[in-house]
């Protein structure tokens, strides 16, 4: 799976499922910055304690909270990430958290972008 | 399908904040009032409450999952159903096949489309509406087979039955059970003189009087026409002539108002204790009863006697 390409978030979607409401999309992605930030450090220290349940579970629970507010690629990289955690394949897992803080990246310039 | 959904409370156990967010935002536009739990043992302590009949339960929680909070539930007698959904991002049948068979009613794939979850939580709305129809129709049924329709009281059958199973409890204690029969006085001359619908009126007042002077865990039935009994468990033969005496006394003070005129009654009362009969059995107690009873009418009504008969218990008492 390539790192680029790709658009980070299906807007049109994630506004859908919010009744087109700007400011309560906001508030998600609010909380989603604070998921990102809290579980993105979790993921390092379980991946560092080579704990692959936690693994699992944290991937997991990005996964959901990307599929929520429609943001395609961080959702692959999350399941990767959950994968590898059940795979117990510490390489896969830190690779993936890679591509997940990468994609963040690219998200933040997407939603920066005027 | 309506706009909004009846009143009603919802549990939405979900760990994930984003996803719980958007459901109590959705919830709460269809009307419910929401009660969030954010791992297992939140959840399993918000379903203790009664008026929790919904619940959103995520698959993967913190302290206890889906499926397991749904076996619990399952395995405890809460008095009233509580519909479950399961919220999921697994899609594999084995996953589907296991969530039902640990005791949800449903299930749906994140994320969740709202559409279909409103349709289904209604589905789950109308399944506890028919369970609320069919607990009241029980109720309702229950009172016709065990209340009198008229006073209200406990009816002959389930006055005997209960007579039956103190005597049980009482004998496993070690515990008095008392019982008082009681008549009502020349309750034939009311109906022939002033009507049936006055002897109903008297009948009423009387079950009334009676109901407020008893302690809350003791019972009253209507035996026959105007014979009622009342089962006193934890009662002694003291005790019961007393409560019995201050009842006369309540009673015979009271005037009944019934076709426009007052109507004075009075009872007589034949009182027994389980612990003065060799081997008390409900017949049996109910035989001494009466024999009390019949005691009082032949030493002139309104008063209270007990059994065993003695000539000096039967005594007169004024109002």
């Amino acid at each position: 799976m390539t790192a680029d390409g790709g658009i980070p978030m299906n807007k049109a979607e994630a506004l859908d499922r919010v009744d087109g409401d700007e400011t309560f999309l906001q508030e998600l992605l609010n909380l989603y910055a604070a998921e990102y930030a809290e579980k993105t450090v979790a993921m390092e220290n379980a991946i560092r304690a080579a704990d692959f349940r936690a693994v699992r579970e944290l991937g997991h629970a990005l996964k959901g909270s990307s599929a929520n507010l429609s943001l395609p690629r961080l959702q692959d990289a999350a399941f990767d990430m959950e994968t590898a955690g059940l795979e117990k394949n510490i390489d896969g897992a830190r690779e993936a958290l890679i591509r997940f803080r990468h994609e963040y990246r690219r998200l933040k310039d997407y939603l920066e972008t005027p | 399908m309506p706009d909004k959904i009846p009143k009603r409370t919802i549990l939405v156990a979900e760990d994930d904040p984003i996803s719980s967010r958007i459901l109590e935002k959705k919830l709460k536009g269809w009307g419910f009032e929401i009660l969030l739990a954010k791992d297992g043992r939140g959840a399993w302590e918000a379903l203790q409450r009664p008026d929790v009949r919904l619940a959103l339960l995520d698959w993967m929680m913190p302290e206890a999952d889906g499926p397991e909070i749904c076996r619990r539930i399952r395995e405890t007698k809460k008095a009233n159903y509580t519909y479950i959904l399961l919220l999921t991002a697994r899609d594999q049948s084995q996953d589907i096949i296991a969530g039902l068979q640990a005791g949800a009613d449903d299930y749906m794939i994140k994320p969740v489309n709202f559409l279909e979850l409103k349709a289904r939580l209604q589905t789950g709305q109308r399944i506890i509406d028919l369970e609320d129809k069919l607990l009241l129709t029980q109720a309702q049924l229950t009172e016709l087979a065990t209340k009198d329709g008229l006073t209200k009281l406990w009816n002959r059958t389930f006055i005997i039955k209960f007579l039956d199973e103190e005597l049980i409890r009482a004998r496993r204690t070690s515990s008095p059970l008392s019982l008082i029969m009681l008549d009502l006085d020349y309750f034939k001359k009311i109906n022939d003189e002033r009507g049936h619908q006055a002897g109903d009126k008297v009948l009423m007042r009387i079950a009334e009087i009676l109901t407020q002077g008893v302690r809350p865990y003791d019972k009253i039935g209507r035996y026959g026409g105007d014979e009622l009994m009342i089962v006193l468990p934890n009662c002694d033969r003291g005790s019961v002539c007393l409560i019995a005496e201050r009842l006369r006394r309540v009673c015979a003070a009271e005037q009944i108002r019934a076709n426009g005129k007052a109507i004075k009654v009075t009872f007589s009362a034949g009182c027994v204790s389980s612990g003065h009969l060799v081997r008390p059995t409900g017949d049996r107690m109910i035989q001494a009863g009466d024999k009390a009873l019949y005691r009082s009418k032949a030493a002139g009504r309104n008063r209270v006697s007990s059994f065993p008969i003695q000539k000096t218990r039967a005594r007169k008492r004024t109002t």
